[in-house]
């Protein structure tokens, strides 16, 4: 059912890519540390896959938590389907409801980035009982503030244009084979580049990179409003959840004014703890530092048994 | 095939997943233009729902060849939850491509069923995806010697046990119990018409999926028709409790012809509000729970009196272990108590035909139920033709328990009246 992992990668992320059927697709994920242990979701984005949560795998395990990288639908190791229609924010929200259902997930922790903050977030809403805590690394959850890269047209909105995203995006592949090396503070070697992108290498492979940036909700009625208004409608729910903010404010992508707004709409939320030599993808370039932040403050709150 | 329109309301709760889709449907144009002729258009999109009362969307474009040449097929899923269990879907678009072979001329129905044999497609629950409760796990339960029989609900076993002759009296349970629950009540009602007691899908002694998912409201609310249709109940006096009632309360609302009475105690039929603080409470705790301790929960819930060991051990009889227990678990979570939550919309829907029906009603009503009081007030606003108010004092949640032989003897004396 999945695809076999090449050699070279299983000496930088060695864990098993196991799967499951999330509304008729297949979804990969890996499953380490203590079973009985709290289940912290670490959820990635746009364009990565759970790779990205790499140095995360250890310090949970060794900590007792059971760490549990999913793949979104069209991401790394999961199904890449060529349908648009696959990729709304409703449907990813869905496909990982699902997973926590048949994993039957209980007390477990969003950890979330990019894409997997509003995401993680929507599924926990449909399984508000079972949400533990919350751990939001530069992302967001609302509409009332757009920054400047998002809204800008060099070179984001013109990227994912009409027609034309489709020559930058999946014909010279911009993001999927350049975006996360091109940002990385720390360098990234040729290996760490291709890890990746090799999951984006094939033909037409790569659609979710182009179906996200054109989710993100700007003005009433683009794809993700309506999706995105009604979690920030019910974000006072989760005011009873231990929430964390780390943050990157070297990322241009969302920078602190971002963090800032969350801690707006979540005023009970610790942080944000500011994280210097790092971009976007944070939790590559100071990966131990957030995990250690990340264990410290589960151990604090929830703790690691349910 | 029956076409309807949903509202913009409802599919704004929906998303739509392509489960078929054709781009060059003028391959075989005799097929494009029946369905041209049967739906009434050759651009645009008819919706349908179907028996597992999901509902489709088929879309037709005209690419300029002044026939449809483009097709999808669409299901809409609760907007944020996964989709139902494959073998729904493939039973359901199953039944649609029927109707494509039966409006199509040079299509036949009959090659398309033989094709669908050869492709293994049967709606059948996979090994291990269904649990069933060791008979002997129900030797010696006190009070309740009823022999159970069986009927088959989409390869599903479900149980049910029958007293009495006459018009059938249908008494549902609902969370955390089984048809035990009515037992002081079988005895008094069985003098007033056939008493028939269904376990639910996941409860007593009926089949159990494993999977959280093959459970939601309408899934039960579907096992539920079924099994009336599969009974041939005609006439029915319905009593409910519980998720009893609030699954009834819909089976009533889609086919009120079949029931002559309805009896709701202690339920509700939520249509998407925060139910209370009682509830929720219940809500947050069973979600975080890794196990029901049933007998233990019964023994506290009982009110008017105290249930012996055997008794409170009767309700923990289905569930040998916590992988028995999915149904139970997963059933406060699938109250519907946000406007946008699976089922809301349905409820609201099936609240409108209600209100309509005449049929009497009887609501016998605990005083000391943290979890459904304020639901009376609301139901009896509902129904046109309700009987004055009924408090069953000192009660808790599960009255049948507390006052089974004296709510069996209004029922009795109301049934006689109407």
């Amino acid at each position: 059912m999945l695809k076999e992992k090449p050699e070279w990668l299983r000496m930088l992320f060695p864990w098993e890519q196991k799967a499951l059927r999330v509304n008729g697709r297949t979804m990969a994920y890996i499953d380490e540390g203590n079973p009985e242990g709290r289940p912290v979701l670490l959820l990635s984005g746009n364009p990565t896959w759970g790779f990205l949560y790499r140095d995360f795998i250890r310090p949970l395990a060794e900590a007792g938590f059971r760490a549990i990288a999913p793949d979104w639908v069209g991401c790394g190791y999961s199904d890449h389907p060529r349908i648009d229609a696959a990729f709304t924010m409703a449907h990813h929200i869905a496909d990982l409801v699902s997973l926590m259902d048949q994993l039957k997930l209980r007390g477990f922790v969003i950890v979330g980035q990019d894409w997997g903050g509003p995401q993680g977030v929507g599924a926990a809403l449909q399984r508000r009982e079972r949400l533990s805590a919350l751990v939001l690394m530069n992302t967001w959850l609302f509409t009332g503030y757009v920054g400047k890269f998002h809204s800008s047209p060099r070179p984001w909105t013109t990227w994912h244009a009409p027609l034309i995203g489709q020559f930058f995006m999946k014909r010279v592949k911009v993001l999927s084979h350049q975006g996360p090396a091109a940002v990385s503070r720390r360098g990234m070697t040729a290996e760490e580049a291709r890890a990746y992108h090799h999951v984006f290498d094939e033909p037409d492979s790569d659609h979710v990179v182009l179906t996200w940036p054109r989710t993100i909700p700007l003005r009433e009625g683009d794809r993700g409003w309506a999706d995105m208004q009604a979690i920030e409608r019910r974000l006072p729910e989760l005011g009873g959840v231990p929430t964390l903010l780390l943050w990157a404010p070297e990322d241009n992508v969302f920078p602190v004014e971002y963090a800032h707004r969350l801690k707006e709409l979540l005023p009970h939320a610790e942080g944000p703890v500011l994280f210097a030599n790092a971009a976007h993808f944070l939790q590559d370039d100071r990966g131990l530092d957030l995990a250690r932040a990340t264990v410290e403050f589960l151990d604090r709150t929830v703790g690691v048994t349910r | 095939m029956n076409f309807i329109i949903p509202s913009a309301e409802e599919l704004s709760y929906l998303r739509a997943d392509p489960l078929l889709w054709e781009q060059e449907l003028d391959v075989r144009p005799e097929v494009a233009e029946a369905i041209e002729k049967a739906v009434g258009f050759r651009a645009g999109r008819v919706h349908w729902r179907s028996e597992h009362d999901h509902l489709y969307g088929l879309e037709l474009a005209d690419l300029g060849r002044g026939r449809p040449s483009m097709a999808m097929v669409y299901g809409h899923w609760d907007r944020y939850e996964p989709r139902p269990p494959e073998h729904e879907i493939d039973s359901d678009l199953m039944d649609f491509i029927l109707w494509v072979a039966d409006s199509a001329p040079t299509l036949n129905p009959s090659d398309v069923s033989r094709v669908a044999q050869f492709a293994g497609l049967r709606p059948t629950w996979p090994d291990g995806s269904v649990l069933r409760t060791p008979e002997d796990r129900f030797a010696n339960l006190p009070g309740f010697p009823y022999e159970p029989r069986y009927v088959e609900v989409e390869g599903l076993r479900m149980a049910f046990v029958e007293q009495g002759e006459g018009d059938p009296i249908l008494m549902l349970h609902g969370e955390p119990t089984w048809g035990y629950l009515y037992r002081h009540m079988i005895p008094p009602l069985a003098k007033a018409g056939r008493v028939i007691v269904p376990d639910l899908i996941g409860f007593g002694r009926s089949d159990k999926p494993v999977a959280d998912h093959a459970y939601s409201y309408k899934s039960h609310v579907r096992w539920m028709r079924r099994f009336i249709i599969a009974l041939g109940l005609q006439r029915v006096t319905l009593v409910g409790q519980d998720w009893g009632g609030s699954i009834g309360l819909r089976v009533l609302a889609q086919m009120p012809e079949r029931f002559q009475r309805l009896v709701a105690m202690n339920t509700g039929i939520g249509g998407g509000f925060n139910p209370g603080e009682g509830f929720m409470g219940w809500r947050i705790f069973s979600q975080r729970a890794k196990e029901l301790d049933l007998p233990r929960m019964m023994k506290s819930a009982v009110r008017r009196r105290t249930l012996t060991d055997a008794e409170a051990a009767a309700y923990g009889a289905p569930f040998p272990s916590a992988d028995y227990q999915t149904g139970a678990l997963v059933f406060p979570r699938l109250v519907p108590v946000r406007p946008d939550h699976p089922g809301a919309y349905d409820n609201r829907v099936a609240i409108d035909k209600l209100k309509t029906l005449k049929l009497p009603v009887l609501l016998p009503w605990s005083d000391s139920d943290p979890i459904t009081g304020p639901w009376e007030a609301y139901l009896r606003k509902l129904f046109p033709n309700v009987a004055p108010p009924l408090t069953i004092k000192s009660a808790g949640h599960f009255l049948q328990e507390d006052a089974g032989e004296e709510i069996a003897g209004h029922i009795r004396r109301w049934m006689a009246e109407t």
